[in-house]
C-alpha cells in the first residue's frame, strides 16, 4: 500500500472505529425492535402510520410500510439514518484530507515531501475511500447477519445493493468536502458545503416526490440517485450508481486540479 | 559549479500584500547561508517559495538546479518549518519513520542518534511535546536524511542555549560534508558565527548579501590601548577609521571602523602594556541596514 494512503489510514483509525462501533450500534439497536413491531401490527400498520402529516411522511421516505421486514428496514436504516450518519463520516474524514492539517499547519512538511501535489491527493482519497469500505463492510455484515436473527426476510442482494448506495453516496460527499477543502483550504467552507448539499439534496428528493415545484430539482441531488432507484425493493440501480460513481471522480479531478494550482497555508 | 538555489526577479503578492518583491539571490553549493531580517520581511516567504508550497507571481526559481515544482527534487532538501506544526497522539518516533519512509528510508539507529544528540523525547504522543521538544523533532526530521540542502526557517526558536550549540556543531558537520545550509533569523547572533554570507532581507526586497567575513570588516569595534607612559592625543588624531577618541594618561580608547592598520603603527610607536579589542558588533550594523530601509515599511508580509 502506498505509504501515505496507509499513514491516513492510520490516522483515522481512531476515528474510523468510532464511528464503526456508533453506526452498528444504531442499527443493531434499531433492528432489535423489529420482533416487538411485528407484534403489533396494528399499533405500527398503515393506518396507524396515516396519521403523521403528509410532508413528514414524505420526508421520511413515504413512511408507507412498517411491519414488513424490508419496509422497517428501508425506512429506519437506509432511507435517512444509515445515509446521513455515513455522510457526517465521511465529510468529517474528507476534511481532514487536506483542509483540516492545513489549517493546522501539519500539511506544511507533507507536501514539502517528494510527494508530487496530485498523487498526495489522490492518496487521500484512495485512504478516504478505504476507510469508508471498511465501515461499510462492517456495517454491511451486521445488518445482514441482525436482519437474519430478527426474520426480516430481507434478501442478502438487497441488503448489498442498499449498503452499496450508502457507501457511493458517502464517498461522493467526502470526496465533495476533500475537493472543496482542496480548492478553499478551508474546513468550515468545505463542511457547509456538505451540510447544504446534504440536507437541501434530502429535502428537495423526499419532498419533490409530491411538490411539483421542486421536483425538477431532483436531478441534482445526490439522494436522487440513491433513494429513487429504491434498492432495498428492487436490487441495484445500476445506472443510478453509476451516476454516483462520475459525479465521485469529477470531484477527485477537481480537488487535484484545484489544489496542484494553489499556494498551500496562506 | 551550479548554483543550489537561483532566483531571478523572484516575487509574490498575496492579494494586494507584498511578501516578496525581484528577489535575485543566488546560494552557493556547500555554503553556509543566513537569511536575515525582521519578522514580515519575507523570509519565510521566500523558503516556500523554494519549496513550491506557494507559487510566484513573478520571477523564476531554480533549485539543484531544477524546477522546485519536480517533487524528486524535495527529496533532496531538508526543511524545517518556521512555524512547525506536531499534533495529535502520534508519537515523533513513527511520524519520523513515516517522512523517513517518504524520502526514500533513514534507518532507526540513524533517528535514535540524532534524537540522542539533541535530547528530544520521541516517545510520547507529539501533541503533548514542549515547543522545544517538537523544534527537536523539525531538527531531527530536516537532518535525518542527509540531504544535500537543508533549509531551516527560524531553527534556533525554542531550544535552549546548550541544544542551541549542539544545533550549531551539526550545521558546521553539514558544511564541513560539502552540503549546503540556507537559514533564516530575525537575530544576527543566531547565525554570524556559521555563516559565510548573509543575505539581509526587509519589507520583501533584498537590501544586501555579504561576506561574512566583509561585514567583520566594515564593523565598528571598540579598541583600548595602555601604554606605560603618557601619550600625545595628537598622535592619534585624524588616523582613517578612528573615532571617539578618548585620550586619557597613558591609556586610549576609540572605536574604529574598518581596518585597524594605520591605528595599529601609531601606537606601536610606543610601549604598550595591554590592548583590548573587543568583537565587531554585527548586530550595530545589521540594525543600520534595517534602519536605512526602515523608512518605507509598506506592507510587507510573512
Amino acid at each position: 500500500m502506498p505509504v501515505l494512503v496507509s499513514k491516513s489510514l492510520r490516522d483515522y483509525r481512531r476515528s474510523l472505529a468510532g464511528w464503526t462501533v456508533g453506526i452498528t450500534a444504531f442499527f443493531a439497536l434499531y433492528l432489535s425492535f423489529y420482533p416487538s413491531i411485528t407484534k403489533d401490527p396494528e399499533l405500527y400498520g398503515r393506518a396507524a402510520l396515516a396519521k403523521f402529516p403528509g410532508a413528514m411522511r414524505d420526508l421520511m421516505g413515504g413512511l408507507e410500510d412498517f411491519t414488513s421486514g424490508i419496509g422497517y428496514l428501508h425506512s429506519l436504516v437506509y432511507q435517512l439514518f444509515g445515509p446521513m450518519l455515513f455522510v457526517v463520516c465521511a465529510a468529517i474524514l474528507g476534511n481532514r484530507a487536506l483542509a483540516q492539517p492545513e489549517e493546522s499547519g501539519t500539511l506544511e512538511l507533507t507536501v514539502t515531501l517528494p510527494v508530487d501535489r496530485r498523487r498526495l491527493v489522490f492518496e487521500r482519497f484512495a485512504a478516504l475511500a478505504l476507510g469508508l469500505l471498511g465501515l461499510a463492510v462492517v456495517t454491511f455484515l451486521a445488518v445482514w447477519v441482525l436482519s437474519s436473527a430478527v426474520d426480516m426476510n430481507v434478501a442478502f442482494d438487497r441488503i448489498l445493493a442498499g449498503h452499496t448506495g450508502i457507501l457511493l453516496l458517502s464517498l461522493l460527499f467526502g470526496t465533495l468536502a476533500l475537493a472543496v477543502g482542496a480548492a478553499t483550504g478551508r474546513r468550515g467552507i468545505a463542511m457547509a458545503v456538505v451540510g447544504v448539499v446534504a440536507v437541501g439534496g434530502y429535502v428537495v428528493e423526499s419532498m419533490g416526490r409530491n411538490v411539483d415545484a421542486i421536483a425538477w430539482l431532483r436531478w441534482i441531488s445526490p439522494f436522487h440517485y440513491y433513494l429513487d432507484g429504491r434498492p432495498l425493493y428492487q436490487g441495484f440501480p445500476t445506472g443510478d450508481y453509476l451516476v454516483l460513481a462520475g459525479a465521485t471522480v469529477v470531484l477527485l479531478v477537481t480537488a487535484i486540479l484545484a489544489f496542484d494550482r494553489r499556494d498551500v497555508g496562506v | 559549479m551550479t548554483a543550489v538555489v537561483r532566483t531571478e526577479g523572484l516575487t509574490k503578492f498575496y492579494g494586494d500584500r507584498r511578501g516578496l518583491e525581484d528577489l535575485d539571490l543566488e546560494i552557493r553549493p556547500g555554503e553556509v547561508f543566513g537569511y536575515l531580517g525582521p519578522n514580515g520581511a519575507g523570509k519565510t516567504t521566500t523558503i516556500r517559495l523554494i519549496l513550491d508550497v506557494i507559487r510566484p507571481t513573478r520571477g523564476r526559481v531554480t533549485v539543484l538546479g531544477t524546477d522546485p515544482r519536480d517533487a524528486r527534487v524535495r527529496g533532496r532538501i531538508g526543511y524545517l518549518p518556521g512555524e512547525l506544526a506536531l499534533e495529535g497522539r502520534e508519537r515523533a518516533r513513527d511520524y519520523l519513520a513515516f517522512l523517513g519512509g517518504v524520502r526514500g528510508g533513514v534507518s532507526r539507529e540513524r533517528i535514535g542518534a540524532l534524537a540522542e544528540r539533541l535530547e528530544a523525547d520521541l516517545s510520547a504522543p507529539m501533541g503533548r511535546l514542549s515547543k522545544g521538544n517538537k523544534q527537536k523533532v523539525g531538527l531531527i526530521q530536516a537532518f535525518m536524511h542527509e540531504p544535500e540542502f537543508l533549509i531551516l526557517d527560524e531553527p534556533t526558536s525554542g531550544l535552549d542555549p546548550l541544544v542551541q550549540q549542539e544545533f550549531l556543531a551539526m550545521v558546521r558537520e553539514v558544511r564541513a560534508s560539502g552540503r549546503t545550509v540556507l537559514m533564516s533569523s530575525h537575530v544576527l547572533a543566531e547565525v554570524e558565527n556559521v555563516s559565510d554570507r548573509v543575505g539581509i532581507v526587509r519589507a520583501g526586497r533584498l537590501v544586501t548579501v555579504e561576506d561574512i567575513a566583509a561585514l567583520r570588516e566594515k564593523a565598528v569595534r571598540l579598541v583600548e590601548f595602555h601604554f606605560d607612559a603618557p601619550v600625545p592625543r595628537e598622535a592619534f588624531e585624524g588616523l582613517a577609521g578612528v573615532r571617539d577618541l578618548r585620550v586619557e594618561g597613558a591609556s586610549v580608547r576609540c572605536t574604529i571602523d574598518g581596518r585597524p592598520d594605520a591605528l595599529v603603527k601609531a601606537a606601536a610607536r610606543f610601549t604598550m602594556v595591554h590592548m583590548v579589542c573587543a568583537e565587531p558588533d554585527l548586530e550595530e550594523i545589521f540594525l543600520t541596514y534595517y534602519s536605512e530601509e526602515g523608512e518605507h515599511h509598506a506592507g510587507a508580509g510573512v
